[in-house]
């Protein structure tokens, strides 16, 4: 009796908890089928009911919303920064797990410290290293900023590559296999659960990054923006109340990719954490 | 071996440029303008290009007084290649300059032109920039408040000569005044309507209601309604007081403010702020909240810009009024509520390698033609003298009401500290003032805030 009267409570208090935390999801899913354009502030449910912000999204374009633009623009950004993070992020962890070389305990504290330091602080100072270059508002710049730094992000990936057992590479190399050999053909295969954990990271940063692409594109040019900036521009206080219904759809077809990614490498997402923790 | 000398030689590269990198952000951050070595460094700006611009300089110093064609013809003489420009406009004015962009290409056919067109509300212009000057659009639209700043930025090129219009000549007074600084003129007015006033729905008010706050809100009280206004926003705000005759002024370093906020009847001011508001007729309210409650037919009443004059116009239809701000009681005496007038301008960036192209597209943006094209598509009043007095822009109620109201307006001409403690005290007035502070007491500190120095 006592037993079950606890875990009323309990469960009482997770109901509140999630509340708490979906109400704003809530809100901006059902603001996204409202038929008013602006915010609402005294109705929570929309009065009028509608799919039109979501035709306007994507049938619609004009020069405030060119959302098929942006989304492509982020695709192709979050993809080549995904690709290169992953392949970075791997061959870092490979060296600092299976090598053994001098200096190799300094440099990885000093890769750990490093990457403690948030990125914005040095954001100024990578802006104008790009402005000379000629690489702001480019894509090209944009893949190079989030995917330069990602290989000091290795420690989870590490910890997971520690696990395997040293004799497998051994025995690789007995055989006589090449260090890239033993990396591509033994430690890959076994690092399944890792790789996904390092893709869906990867592929995060980029995809919902506002305040970098922010800095970098800033030519106004509405063609080049990603996502965040154009859903940002549709909420300047001229436009609010003519586009922020469009603004909760947009906000919600940009969570799709992710959920997708998400329940695909769902499996495999929680044994990288919880397998690369263990000696993390 | 070899392999380290290499990995030594980047990293010193790496570093070498993380330090160039900062050196140059901080002469952005610095109101220097660029540096010689940062200016090849654009890749868009062919060597070229900068040559004839600076050779328009000097014809359109000399002839600017001659016939308009000459410094034109010149210009063209001078142009090789293609001109590449950068125009930022907000959002909503980009359909309306797409055309006139083109019409501008139409205007020059022996010229290319590869125009890129972006997106920047004119409100946060500055700030945008601000951040890296060199990277900016050659020809922006901004909001006057900015202009000191953008000027001791070097953002802005001074107005020196004119190609097809004589700006100062043709637009209205506050509109060039607002354009000026230290006498010099840097911007190209392009609209003249960006303060506030009252708006209100005739089915409720008359318009003798109208004249006085007081009967207002009576008259809103007997229907039940609401009258709004954004009180705590030091823009707002500003009304009562500048109202009641007590001053804020901007200081002549261009950053820090003088306010008599707190003298004599300043007390007054804030007792009936107080008073207004402790109805619960007359409220204090952002301007998102105002559009969906006068969509919603609470507030019948409203002090806002030309910018909610849609939405007011699509609520009340027929009934949709506009007038100057009424009057209100401080300390027994009706005071006129003043208010900030504002003007957008279009400004021209002295970094630009196409100056002279630049200019001419500033002042083809700004002419009547486009300043007439303006009000037409978007209701915005303009500021040049002839295609304000048409009949179309006289009949608009919310210009006509601006036009009412600019007697007793003043240019936003403000430092950076008022709006942070202005906008605090005017929550704890429209709050009803709940802690009893000593109102004297209330309106030193809020004075020492928006006086205090800028570091």
């Amino acid at each position: 009796m006592k037993k079950t009267i606890k875990s009323i409570i309990r469960h009482f208090v997770l109901l509140f908890l999630s509340v708490i935390w979906l109400i704003p999801i809530l809100w901006l899913f059902v603001t996204s089928f409202s038929g008013y354009k602006g915010i609402n502030t005294s109705h929570f449910f929309p009065e009028t009911w509608t799919l039109d912000n979501y035709a306007q999204l994507f049938l619609r374009s004009d020069s405030i919303v060119q959302y098929n633009r942006w989304f492509l623009n982020t695709l192709v950004i979050a993809i080549f920064s995904c690709l290169i993070s992953t392949i970075l992020v791997l061959m870092v962890s490979y060296t600092m797990s299976k090598l053994r070389f001098t200096g190799r305990k300094g440099l990885m504290s000093f890769s750990i410290i490093l990457n403690m330091f948030p990125g914005v602080l040095s954001m100024i100072a990578i802006y104008f290293i790009l402005k000379t270059l000629g690489l702001t508002n480019s894509h090209l710049g944009m893949i190079i900023v989030y995917s330069a730094g990602a290989g000091l992000g290795y420690l989870i990936c590490k910890g997971f590559m520690d696990t395997i057992s040293v004799s497998l590479s051994e025995a690789a190399r007995l055989e006589g296999a090449s260090e890239a050999k033993i990396f591509w053909s033994v430690i890959i295969p076994l690092s399944k659960p890792i790789i996904v954990y390092t893709v869906i990271n990867a592929f995060l940063a980029p995809w919902g990054d506002f305040v970098f692409a922010k800095l970098m594109l800033n030519s106004g040019v509405a063609t080049d923006w990603t996502v965040a900036i154009g859903l940002f521009n549709m909420l300047g206080k001229s436009m609010i109340n003519k586009y922020f219904s469009v603004f909760c759809a947009g906000g919600v077809i940009i969570a799709i990719p992710i959920s997708i990614l998400f329940v695909i490498m769902q499996k495999c997402y929680v044994e990288g954490i919880t397998g690369g923790s263990v000696k993390g | 071996m070899k392999k380290k000398v290499l990995a030594t030689l980047l990293a010193t590269a790496m570093v070498a440029g993380c330090l160039a990198g900062c050196g140059n952000s901080n002469d952005g951050a610095a109101s220097t303008p660029a540096t010689e070595e940062a200016a090849p460094a654009e890749d868009a700006a062919p060597a070229e290009d900068a040559a004839p611009a600076e050779d328009a300089a000097p014809a359109e110093d000399t002839s600017s007084a001659a016939d308009a064609s000459d410094p034109i013809a010149t210009l063209i003489a001078n142009t090789s290649g293609t001109v590449a420009l950068t125009v930022w406009a907000s959002e909503e004015d980009q359909d309306l300059t797409t055309k006139l962009l083109d019409d501008f290409k139409a205007t020059y056919p022996d010229v290319t032109f590869d125009i890129t067109l972006g997106a920047e509300s004119e409100s946060t212009a500055k700030d945008t920039i601000l951040t890296d000057v060199e990277a900016a659009a050659d020809v922006f639209a901004f909001a006057d408040d900015q202009i000191n700043e953008l000027v001791q930025a070097g953002a802005l090129q001074e107005v020196a000569a004119h190609y097809t219009y004589d700006v100062a000549a043709e637009n209205a007074t506050g509109a060039v005044e607002a354009a000026t600084v230290d006498g010099k003129l840097y911007a190209y007015p392009m609209t003249a309507d960006n303060g506030y006033f009252m708006f209100y729905d005739s089915s409720v008010f008359t318009e003798d209601d109208v004249k006085s706050l007081e009967k207002m809100i009576e008259v809103a009280d007997a229907a039940g309604k609401k009258i709004a206004m954004d009180i705590s926003n030091g823009w707002y705000i500003y009304a009562f007081f500048q109202g009641a005759g007590l001053e804020l002024t901007l200081n002549d370093d261009g950053m820090t403010n003088t306010c008599a906020w707190n003298a004599a009847g300043g007390t007054d001011v804030a007792q009936a702020i107080i008073d207004l508001t402790a109805s619960n007729v007359f409220v204090d309210m952002g301007d998102e909240d105002m559009a969906t409650q006068i969509a919603e037919g609470n507030v019948v009443a409203c002090v806002n810009g030309t910018w909610r004059a849609e939405t007011a116009q699509e609520a009340w239809g027929d009934n949709y009024a506009a007038c100057k701000l009424p009057t209100f009681n401080a300390g027994g005496k009706d005071c006129q509520m003043s208010s900030y007038s504002g003007y957008k301008l279009v400004g021209v960036n002295p970094h630009s390698a196409n100056l002279g192209w630049s200019m001419l597209l500033a002042e083809f943006l700004t002419n009547e033609a486009a300043q007439t094209a303006r009000f037409d598509a978007r209701g915005l009043g303009p500021a040049n003298l002839a295609a304000a007095s048409s009949d179309a822009v006289q009949s608009n109620p919310a210009i006509a009401a601006l036009a009412a109201q600019a007697a007793y307006a003043t240019p936003q001409r403000v430092g950076g500290n008022f709006w942070s403690p202005a906008e605090t005290l005017g929550q704890i007035l429209a709050s009803g003032n709940p802690d009893g502070t000593d109102l004297q007491e209330l309106l030193d500190t809020t004075v020492e805030g928006i006086t205090a120095p800028v570091e």
